[in-house]
């Protein structure tokens, strides 16, 4: 399975991904969790140590090609060679990669940035599931970040902004390839929110995840959902949507 | 484009995307304020943290914190603890303004009179005087 969860900013995608990763670890499958956003998010709501730390800068070389500057894996090394080395091992056994965190004004990451890229075009495919979290909008998912994706879960709020994101990445999709791509209703108060989704970005709704007093008791404490809050009603979603991919992957 | 707006009485109020990258690239154009909206949450303080440590590295403007959604004094501290030498605005929580971007209405619209409306027009206020001053 390689999921990407992508949507407007503030639309709960990390929480979802964190959980939605570390479940997906407990039904025995081997789960590599990325984080492509260059502010932190993901690793709280995985429970992994915070760091800022990504790939270190040698882990690309420069070429020139046509004049122009390029970046390639060093010699010898592949993608699963950088996820063996760099990613860090994470609660349910989920392994964890993310792009190294801003810091600073004059923060430059060109190496990195193009040693993360490289690694998501060579990821390990046989035995490995992928949860990717993007960061917010519409610049990111369709291009470089979330090429390696199969499925992508626009994580939506049943209000109109966050409903006007999830048509335009809906449309980018169409224009990618159109990749599978399904909508995953967050924070909502009843199944009309479901339906407004669905009529909203038309896009199938596969999980439903209900308003939840422990997601915002998690965000606060800086614990993962499933730590807090491991039998509330949003948690139960998560593992429904787990169970709604795999049956999807299966079929 | 925003360095062509300014006027004189003009008042230019802009919001940008999630993260640094773009405000970053003002570099050339301070502005008088940046507002730097947190969220009480361990991952908006310490996306806030980094987002105010590098507009004041950068001298990209003076810096306010708008600390959003917060619910009781436990809220407020944990923002104000986050950003000791920051000016902090408080926002309550607020189910006027969540009703009314369900219904892609503005909240000042929809419920002028909402604890959380109030608490934006007294940052409003203070920000023109203090650029007054």
């Amino acid at each position: 399975m390689r999921v990407a969860f992508v949507g407007k900013g503030g639309a709960g995608k990390s929480s979802l991904a964190g959980a939605f990763a570390r479940l997906l670890a407990r039904t025995g499958e081997r789960v590599l969790a990325l984080d492509s956003d260059p502010m932190p998010g993901l690793a709280f709501a995985l429970g992994t140590p915070g760091s800022d730390a990504g790939l270190p800068d040698d882990v690309v070389e420069e070429y020139e090609e046509d004049g122009r500057r390029r970046y390639r894996l060093r010699a010898g090394l592949t993608g699963s060679g950088v996820i063996e080395r760099y990613a860090v091992q994470g609660p349910d056994g989920v392994r964890f990669l993310q792009l190294g965190k801003a810091r600073g004004p004059r923060w430059d990451n060109t190496p990195a940035h193009f040693g993360f890229q490289r690694v998501l075009d060579d990821l390990p495919g046989e035995g490995w599931s992928i949860v990717g979290d993007l960061p917010g909008g519409t610049r990111q998912p369709f291009m470089t970040w979330g090429r390696y994706a199969s499925t992508f879960l626009v994580v939506v709020e049943p209000g109109p902004a966050s409903l006007l994101t999830g048509r335009r990445l809906t449309r980018l999709a169409a224009m990618a390839g159109s990749p599978r791509v399904l909508a995953v209703a967050n924070k909502v108060h009843g199944s009309d929110d479901a339906r407004r989704v669905a009529e909203g970005t038309g896009l199938p709704v596969v999980g439903a995840v209900p308003f939840d007093p422990g997601v915002a008791a998690a965000a606060r404490a800086g614990v993962p959902l499933l730590d807090q809050a491991p039998d509330g009603p949003a948690a139960a979603a998560v593992r429904c949507l787990v169970e709604a991919l795999r049956s999807r992957e299966a079929a | 484009m925003l360095g062509q707006l300014e006027q004189p009485g003009g008042i230019i109020v802009a919001d940008f995307e999630a993260g640094l990258g773009t405000v970053l690239r003002l570099g050339d154009t301070p502005v008088d304020v940046v507002v730097v909206v947190v969220e009480p949450t361990a991952a908006s303080l310490e996306v806030g943290r980094r987002a105010a440590e590098s507009v004041t590295l950068a001298g990209l403007g003076r810096v306010v914190v708008v600390a959003n959604r917060v619910r009781d004094d436990a809220d407020e501290q944990r923002v104000r603890a986050a950003f000791p030498s920051c000016e902090v605005a408080v926002v309550p929580e607020d189910e006027a303004v969540v009703t009314a971007e369900r219904q892609g209405v503005a909240p000042l619209d929809a419920a002028p009179d909402a604890p959380a409306v109030g608490a934006l027009a007294g940052l409003a206020t203070r920000l023109l005087r203090a650029q007054a001053a």
